[in-house]
């Protein structure tokens, strides 16, 4: 990581554990810590946490912001957001209201985003337009504007349209035997499908909080 | 080469080893064992045995310091322990309260 290596520049934004360092016991501070190397025991941060790809942490976690591009064993819990990146592979539970985790990323362990109940319906589309300001600070709107919904590809699937789903009811039942060849390709189409298939958000609050997510390397 | 820090509001409680170079700004109890150099800043505290090659102490350091090369306490530099290392210096300033030995 390019920020890490110069310290310089930021003398007291970071901590860096650099990569032949080992820490086995309790962490905690108030500002920014890149692990390069490797932490054992505990860690508390009131800022954000970032795993480099050398880095490895086998700790109970506590902080704002997790970004995990390195190994981390042990459970997250974050005010804000936890992100696994390409790189970062994971085992352990994450408690988040956020939490992005990116295509190529390893992850074992339960997802827990909080109050799901209060939590502003899942319409993809609004929420990205509208950040929802009572989870989080004003201050964290704007990049949280800028990443991808937490369960991501919310752009796929565009609210069910009407429209095809009256079209062939109005046609007469002959007609509609006529055209049994075309038929087969309509459930292709993502608008007829997604009615029938609810969006994965949608099957949260069923499941209690807890879902077991996951993501493997393709 | 990835140098290692520890920031102002960073307080580790545990052992701390590696081969690299070690800047404390915050504090660090318990231990630290290093192949490489050890600096305590202005504003850094340890409260911690030392094993490393090298020590240069600005801060505050309680405890005892073995160094296989040389210690150096600095002119704002604070510690109360004992100190083994072939080369010690003590700036005027300093306060300096133990054992010190250099025999190698």
């Amino acid at each position: 990581m390019t920020t890490s290596r110069a310290p310089t520049t930021s003398p007291d934004g970071a901590t860096i554990i650099g990569e032949s360092v080992h820490i086995r016991g309790q962490l905690s501070g108030g500002e920014d810590l890149h692990v390069l190397g490797r932490v054992e025991g505990r860690v508390d941060l009131e800022r954000t946490l970032v795993v480099a790809q050398s880095g490895i942490v086998k700790a109970e976690v506590s902080v704002k912001n997790a970004v995990i591009s390195g190994v981390v064993v042990g459970n997250i819990h974050a005010s804000e957001s936890v992100e696994i990146t390409r790189e970062g592979r994971m085992v352990g539970d994450i408690y988040s209201p956020r939490i992005i985790i990116v295509d190529g990323a390893s992850f074992r362990g339960s997802v827990d985003m909080g109050d799901i109940a209060n939590m502003p319906s899942r319409n993809p589309s609004a929420e990205r337009t509208r950040p929802t300001p009572i989870a989080r600070p004003a201050a964290s709107t704007a990049p949280a504007a800028a990443r991808p919904a937490v369960t991501a590809k919310p752009g796929s699937k565009p609210a069910p349209a009407p429209a095809p789903a009256p079209s062939p009811a109005a046609k007469p039942p002959e007609k509609a035997l006529e055209k049994a060849p075309e038929r087969p390709a309509e459930p292709a189409r993502p608008a007829v499908v997604t009615p029938l298939e609810p969006p994965a958000a949608k099957g949260l609050p069923q499941k209690a909080q807890k879902t077991r997510v996951i993501v493997k390397r393709k | 080469m990835a140098n290692t820090v520890i920031g102002n509001t960073i307080v580790i409680d545990g052992e701390i080893s590696g081969d690299e170079d070690l800047t404390i700004r915050g504090t660090v109890k318990g231990k630290i064992v290093l192949s490489a150099s050890l600096i305590v800043e202005n504003s850094g505290t340890v409260e911690a045995d030392i094993e490393t090659k090298n020590v240069e102490v600005s801060g505050n350091v309680t405890g005892n310091i073995t160094s296989t090369e040389r210690v150096e306490l600095k002119s704002d530099g604070r510690m109360v322990g004992d100190i083994k290392a072939p080369r010690i210096l003590i700036a005027d300033g300093a306060v300096f309260k133990g054992n010190v030995d250099m025999e190698r």
